[in-house]
């Protein structure tokens, strides 16, 4: 965490000579962590270790130590924090040859401060989503959570596309708001705990108030995954956001999946059960919604970013089944549906910066054109569509069976709404595929005769998660394992032979 | 005498078409060479097949070492599943019977021939890399499906089966008019009946998903009270099970749900519309995947899952076999009216494919039938044998037919049959590979179509299901009529006025090049063959070829349920036979009168007007089936999308954001206290500062950009600066 800070620095003061290479800089910082917890990971997977956890001491002192600043990186947070940072990693590189371009067009010229401002705010977000990741108590939870909500705010307001600063204020109000309740449901937890630690949330259970701290919590990350009736901000920010910053923002909402995981599920379980169904069904409503009108944008980042807020609720549906599989399945999905949806953003990027154009329907043929940008935006679909053998596909079926087990074995309302969850899977093949079709195939408009495929910087990291994805597909163990042993440490149901 | 194969080559079998494709790929840049490396891939993966074969052809029992790859190997490992006694997480395996090892070949061969077919079809396609590529992962999962020892891998191959099909049908990606299927500008009910082949590759993708839904939601339930996905621990586990799931009401559904897939993937009603399409791919493309294996995929998923349920009840003392009848029964009749269904259909067809595609439909049908009706007789090993007899001569003969039909095509510049005619005088070879065929197809004795329909429908009869006998026989009658007519049409009487332009314009009807006549006369040749075979297997017991199926359908019960009891062959069914023949031969010489020797015309039969006139309409439109899946299932969701798009969603949830923003105005404008009360503890620092940016940004909107360039960038810095004296300061 405390790398990519200093890196951030380090990129914002050099930025003046190094203009766009600062990305390279910037790649060394995430590389470093990302490698750090490879080789931690490796360690896990072979050596079964104990989790590796840190604490310092915050606030407060002696006995009256009220504050731990701590890290955490066990069989959930591991697999989520490297699979982020590959992701970020990743639009690292693609932001170099893309932002050129942006800020090219936005401030009409090579501002080598602008790359600067840029990675500044990226490597920030970077930082505070491991943090996120990794925390151990709300309040550092809570810091981390402002440490990406500000610089996505100012990544938006500078680079963004059509009325950028209104969508930034669009963004930050609504994730304030988010932040806010969330830090009402901390607040109402210290005060009934007197301590700020995850691990001390279990002592509010069975309390009416703990309904009420886990209500606020959870609504407060609910805004932030955009599910229904909290959902007016994302679409219309994750679209006119820089393009290669999008898919981060996808990982920004999503990571909601992995706090209500690790916050509600593994803090207040008992708690949580109680909201298990009619989230389940809110869930599933947002899926049917956001896919419906995913399918009816004709602008290609709109269409993703609808499909962040559909993609997002199918974990939180699966989180909501309160079932080992679902549990493991909904972190595993959400990790999976960033792999995909870095691939889609960045291939849509890429067809914004080769063509100029974002209406699908001013689009066609162009696959004879730019034949791997074809082929990545395809395989994009196919992780998202769950199809294998991607990630999407693994984390997919796990996660249903999670949120069948409910349903199979238990009351008829679970099985009704496992099933609508299913249906509205094929929202996601309609939204992927028929813009591919209006997209690459038929006949080439006479507008696009001269565009060319993407240069390599811009299509290497899509193809390095390409290839990530479709190993975990192979060997889904890399990442379930981890997720599953968590999970099934949980008190909760969905176990079998029963 | 026992013939030992070792594990690995049956691993091979699949896992060679992977490789293949990944070489293809790798060689793009020497495209033809790359399609050698395809063909020459698919040729060892079917010689690995072949080594399933030659204990079933020398009689040997079949066994196979797990020394190099074990039995399971672990794959998803997990501690949930330690309910299961003994079993610790999710392996993946291959199926080693004789069953089995018939399907494999049907498939592994049928491509190979397809393979070499191709390479001479497309030798002047800038596509052909991507095609064999796709082509190659085709094989590879088709085989999946056929190897797999449980259903998740199998699912895994499911999907990738699908992928292909899109990608291959939708293989003209340009859509050029020529390469649309159906006429452009034809309609009904106002929806356009013509797509192009983008269209139909997608349309495949989405309709044969909607079973798929079902399917993995019937796997995931059964995976949800048994734990696993491997076929021989839910029949050992099933005395547990089986009573649960029936219990909760959920046996029947779930069974119903896992076919859900089958309807989908074989094109079987209500799930069938994508199929006839789909012919807007390459011929060997409809050859390969709509007759030889993909629409056979289903079949197979069907004779894996059917025995599961069937003996789990029919062995345990407690329970009914009544309890699954209502599955075996929906089976049946899906299958039977989706053979009448599309049989009829074919009957007034003039695209050569759409034709073949609506046949294929229907020849998968009684393969349906024949599963289902097993579960509704006593010898269930011959419900399963006749499907699998089926499945094996309609994949040879159809895919002889869809070959010769690109040859034709290709032959006479047109997809429509009435723009051929007389063809049989320069296209011998093809001429007599078709009639073979046709001859097969329409179950006329002895070819190898002949025994597989009387094994299907003597099942039906022999169960006592008469009226699906009938559904059966009828279709037999349909059956013959359009694929004489086909050919009558074809081959016969005089050229089209199209055919003497073609030829003027220096396109000279011929024969194909030997690389593509080769391969689908082989097939027409096996098609003899094994209609040979069995007429003197009806004399000569070691060369009964319904026997030898029979016994290993009973193969695969037994790899199941070790305790279920051989059923002697029940043999050729003479009545059923006749009766079939009668009506077959009603079909034939309607055809035979109205095209072949032409003395009476089919145009003056139908009419101008009138019931017969408004029947051919009904049924070119496909029963308006078709159209009103237009309607009801893509229309009105893209307006109900649209709908909540721009009104429900833009106009109205969205203006939240402007009730939102004025909201933050008032809160800046009232000052800084409102949000020191918003927030206490150490996050209003934080906090403060976003509000203060946020207004600060408000603020100079309209200003110099550099201006706030700085504000931001001091702001950022200082942000960083607290964090890190934050972390620095209490870092020990």
């Amino acid at each position: 965490v405390v790398v990519p800070i200093a890196i951030a620095a380090v990129c914002y003061l050099t930025a003046g000579r190094l203009g766009k290479n600062v990305g390279w800089i910037a790649l060394l910082g995430l590389a470093f962590t990302t490698l750090t917890l490879l080789v931690y990971g490796a360690g896990q997977v072979f050596g079964g270790g104990p989790p590796l956890s840190e604490s310092y001491p915050w606030a407060g002192s002696g006995q009256a130590n009220i504050l731990t600043f701590g890290f955490l990186a066990d069989n959930l947070s591991l697999p989520v924090v490297i699979l982020m940072n590959l992701v970020l990693a990743a639009t690292v590189v693609y932001s170099m040859p893309y932002m050129e371009k942006r800020i090219l067009s936005l401030y009409g010229g090579p501002k080598p401060a602008r790359f600067g401002l840029y990675y500044l705010n990226l490597l920030l977000v970077a930082a505070g989503l491991a943090g996120i990741a990794l925390s151990t108590n709300l309040i550092e939870l809570y810091l981390f959570l402002e440490m990406v909500l500000i610089p996505t705010f100012v990544i938006i307001s500078f680079f963004g596309y059509v009325q950028k600063e209104r969508v930034g204020i669009i963004y930050i109000i609504w994730n304030q708001l988010g932040a806010f309740v969330f830090l009402a449901g901390i607040a109402l937890a210290y005060g009934a705990t007197g301590s700020f630690m995850i691990s001390d949330l279990g002592a509010t259970q069975g309390s009416s108030l703990a309904y009420w701290i886990a209500g606020l919590i959870l609504v407060g990350w609910l805004v932030k995954m955009g599910i229904f009736g909290l959902h007016m901000w994302l679409p219309i920010t994750e679209a006119e956001a820089p393009t290669c910053f999008a898919p981060t923002m996808a990982v920004v909402s999503g990571i909601g999946a992995y706090v209500i995981a690790r916050v509600l599920l593994f803090g207040m379980p008992s708690t949580f059960q109680g909201f298990s169904l009619p989230l389940m069904a809110w869930a599933v409503i947002t899926m049917f919604y956001a896919g419906a009108v995913a399918v009816a944008q004709s602008d290609v980042k709109y269409i993703f970013a609808w499909s962040t807020m559909s993609q997002n609720a199918y974990s939180i549906l699966a989180l909501a089944s309160f079932s080992v599989l679902g549990v493991a399945g909904g972190v595993f999905y959400f990790v999976s549906h960033i792999l995909g949806k870095f691939v889609m953003f960045a291939a849509a990027g890429i067809l914004l910066t080769q063509t100029g154009v974002r209406d699908t329907k001013k689009m066609g043929g162009l696959a004879g054109k730019m034949p791997f940008t074809a082929a990545l935006f395809v395989i994009g679909a196919l992780i998202l569509s769950a199809v294998p053998p991607t990630s999407g596909f693994q984390a997919e079926w796990m996660m249903f069976a999670g949120v069948f087990t409910q349903g199979a074995v238990g009351s008829s309302s679970y099985l009704a709404v496992a099933i609508l969850g299913l249906i509205a899977t094929l929202f996601t093949v309609a939204y992927t595929f028929w813009p591919i079709r209006k997209i690459f195939f038929g006949s080439l408009p006479s507008t696009l005769e001269g565009v060319k495929d993407a240069p390599l910087t811009m299509t290497l990291p899509l193809l390095a998660i390409v290839v990530i994805s479709i190993l975990i597909g192979i060997y889904p163990d890399l990442v379930s394992k981890f997720l599953i042993n968590f999970a099934n440490g949980l008190p909760i149901g969905g176990r079998f032979g029963g | 005498l026992t013939f030992i194969i070792p594990s690995y080559f049956v691993w091979l079998i699949f896992v060679t078409p992977f490789v293949g494709a990944l070489a293809t790929a790798a060689l793009r840049r020497a495209r033809q060479v790359s399609s050698y490396v395809a063909v020459a891939f698919s040729f060892v993966s079917a010689v690995f097949a072949f080594s399933m074969l030659v204990p079933i052809l020398t009689g040997q029992n079949l066994q196979v070492d797990y020394s190099v790859i074990p039995k399971s190997v672990p794959w998803i490992s997990g501690p949930w599943l330690s309910g299961i006694s003994g079993f610790k997480g999710l392996t993946m395996g291959v199926l080693v019977d004789p069953y089995t090892a018939i399907l494999a070949n049907v498939v592994a061969w049928i491509s190979f021939l397809v393979m070499v077919y191709s390479l001479d079809y497309l030798k002047e396609d800038g596509g052909t890399n991507r095609y064999f590529f796709f082509v190659s992962l085709f094989i590879g999962s088709m085989q999946l499906i056929v190897l797999s020892d449980n259903l998740l891998s199998l699912f895994i191959g499911w999907e990738m089966v699908g992928l292909c099909s899109y990608a291959l049908i939708g293989h003209y990606w340009k859509d050029e008019t020529k390469d649309w299927v159906g006429t452009p500008g034809e309609k009904a009910l106002g929806e356009d009946q013509a797509y192009p082949p983008s269209h139909a590759g997608m349309k495949a993708f989405v309709m044969t998903r909607i079973g798929d839904v079902a399917m993995l939601a019937g796997i995931l339930i059964l995976f949800d009270y048994t734990g696993t996905f491997n076929y021989s621990l839910l029949a050992s586990t099933s005395g547990t099970w089986v009573p649960r799931l029936a219990h909760s009401g959920l046996l029947v559904p779930v069974a119903l749900l896992i076919f859900g897939g089958a309807v989908g993937k074989s094109a079987q009603f209500p799930l069938h519309e994508w199929l006839p399409d789909a012919m807007a791919g390459p011929a060997p493309v409809s050859a390969l995947i709509h007759a030889a294996t993909m629409v056979n995929a289903g079949v197979v998923l069907v004779a894996r899952v059917a025995p599961l349920f069937y003996f789990a009840v029919f062995l345990n003392p407690a329970m009914s076999v009544a309890t699954v009848q209502p599955f075996f029964l929906t089976v049946a009749w899906i299958g039977a009216f989706t053979a009448l269904l599309a049989a009829s259909q074919a009957l007034v067809g003039f695209e050569l494919k759409k034709i073949l595609a609506y046949s294929t439909m229907s020849q998968i049908g009684y393969m349906m039938m024949a599963v289902g009706v097993a579960g509704l007789s006593t010898d269930f090993a011959s419900g399963l044998s006749a499907a699998l007899y089926q499945l094996m001569s309609h994949a040879i003969f159809k895919a002889c037919l869809f070959l010769a039909a690109g040859a034709l095509i290709h032959a006479a510049d047109s997809k429509y049959i009435n723009e051929m005619g007389g063809m049989r005088a320069k296209m011998k070879l093809t001429f007599a590979a078709v009639l073979i065929a046709v001859a097969s197809l329409s179950g006329i004795p002895p070819f190898s179509g002949f025994w597989s329909k009387d094994a299907v429908l003597g099942v039906a009869y022999g169960a006592g299901q008469y009226a699906l006998f009938a559904a059966g026989a009828v279709t037999a009658g349909l059956t013959a009529f359009y694929s004489f007519r086909m050919l009558g049409i074809v081959f016969f009487g005089g050229r089209s006025q199209r055919l003497e332009d073609v030829e003027a314009a220096g396109h000279l009807v011929h024969e194909p090049s030997p690389v593509m006549w080769v391969p689908y006369l082989i097939l027409a040749g096996a098609t003899v063959l094994i209609g040979l075979t069995a007429l003197a297997g009806q004399f000569v017991p070691s060369l009964n070829i319904e026997a030898t199926l029979d016994s290993s359908a009973t193969s695969y019960i037994q790899s199941l349920y070790p305790q279920v009891a051989s059923v002697p062959s029940a043999g050729f069914d003479v009545t059923a036979s006749v009766i079939a023949i009668i009506f077959v031969a009603i079909g034939f010489l309607a055809a035979a009168s109205f095209y072949i020797i032409r003395n009476a015309s089919p145009s003056r039969f139908v009419g101008q007007s009138g019931l017969m006139h408004s029947l051919h309409v009904f049924l070119e439109k496909r029963w308006y089936i078709n159209a009103v899946y237009y309607k009801v299932f893509v229309n009105a969701p893209i307006a109900a999308s649209n709908w909540l798009s721009d009104r429900f969603d833009f106009k109205g949830l969205f203006r939240v954001n402007d009730a939102g923003t004025v909201l933050g105005i008032s809160l800046s404008t009232a000052g800084n206290w409102v949000d020191a009360n918003i927030v206490d503890g150490i996050a209003n620092g934080f906090s403060t500062a976003g509000q203060a940016i946020s207004r600060a940004l408000r603020r100079i909107q309209t200003g110099i950009v550099e201006q706030y360039v700085q504000v931001f960038a001091l702001g950022i810095i200082l942000l960083v600066l607290f964090l890190l004296i934050a972390l620095g300061v209490k870092l020990p």
